[in-house]
């Protein structure tokens, strides 16, 4: 039988596990919005501001939570840069997902980049042959990025190109997470 | 006479070094050797930017200005 003394115990309990959560039992995970369409940092930002143009947005892409961003150059779309950030449930299942990032990269060059935590950037050719590629990755917490370039075989994106852009994704993604 | 023949005999002495001295390594061979300068097997070349100019849009030598990663910006050659 419930008693005043056993509800006000109860009662107790469920204060303190509120509290518990609010400061540090979910994670990063308790201060990011629903709201992706701000996420994606526009490339126009590092440009002369028109060179490129982004398609819709894929909220959710393939029934993972995040978005997806593709900006075209204006320059007969030879050049494109597609923007994944993508919530996993923990840091560890960020982190993995993106060990399989660079796997569309031939002839890969792998080096660390000073972006976010586990920032890699890998520089090839498309698989076919037929297009340069480079693709950052990096998480924060249990957010994963990556940023793909494309662009033609003799004129691959320019690694500070690259990092500058990874950088501004990786304040906004900070920026997002509220910290 | 005497005095005569010994201001000849002065006179020689002085100006004899400096008359006969162009002549005196005539019959000497040089011994240093000289060396041609070495050519450079190609032409060296001074970077200006694509079209062989100081560039357009102020971008200098060695780059050029065209629409790429960043937009209409100088890039490099």
């Amino acid at each position: 039988m419930l008693t005043a003394k056993t509800l006000a115990k109860a009662a107790g309990a469920c204060a303190a596990v509120a509290v518990a959560a609010t400061f540090g039992g979910f994670g990063s995970a308790a201060a990011q919005s629903g709201d992706f369409n701000a996420l994606p940092v526009d490339p126009n930002l590092l440009t002369d501001s028109l060179a490129y143009s982004a398609a819709p947005f894929i909220i959710n892409p393939n029934g993972q939570q995040g978005v997806e961003a593709t900006y075209t150059h204006r320059e007969g779309g030879t050049r494109s840069i597609t923007t994944s950030i993508l919530l996993y449930p923990n840091e560890q299942a960020a982190i993995a997902s993106l060990s399989a990032a660079a796997d569309q990269v031939a002839m890969p060059r792998k080096t660390a980049a000073a972006v976010g935590a586990n920032g890699n950037l890998v520089s090839g050719m498309t698989l076919n042959g037929t297009q340069s590629t480079s693709v950052l990755t990096f998480n924060q917490g249990n957010v994963a990025t990556t940023i793909e370039f494309d662009g033609p075989a003799n004129d691959p994106a320019p690694e500070d190109f690259v990092i500058d852009l990874g950088k501004k994704q990786d304040t906004a993604i900070l920026d997002w997470q509220g910290v | 006479m005497h005095r005569l023949t010994m201001a000849v005999a002065v006179a020689a002495l002085l100006t004899g070094p400096i008359l006969t001295a162009p002549t005196a390594g005539a019959g000497t061979v040089p011994d240093t050797t000289y060396t041609q300068p070495s050519v450079p097997a190609v032409p060296k070349v001074i970077a200006l930017d694509c079209q062989g100019t100081t560039g357009n849009m102020g971008c200098g030598p060695g780059w050029f200005w065209r629409d790429g990663w960043r937009g209409w910006a100088c890039y490099p050659c």
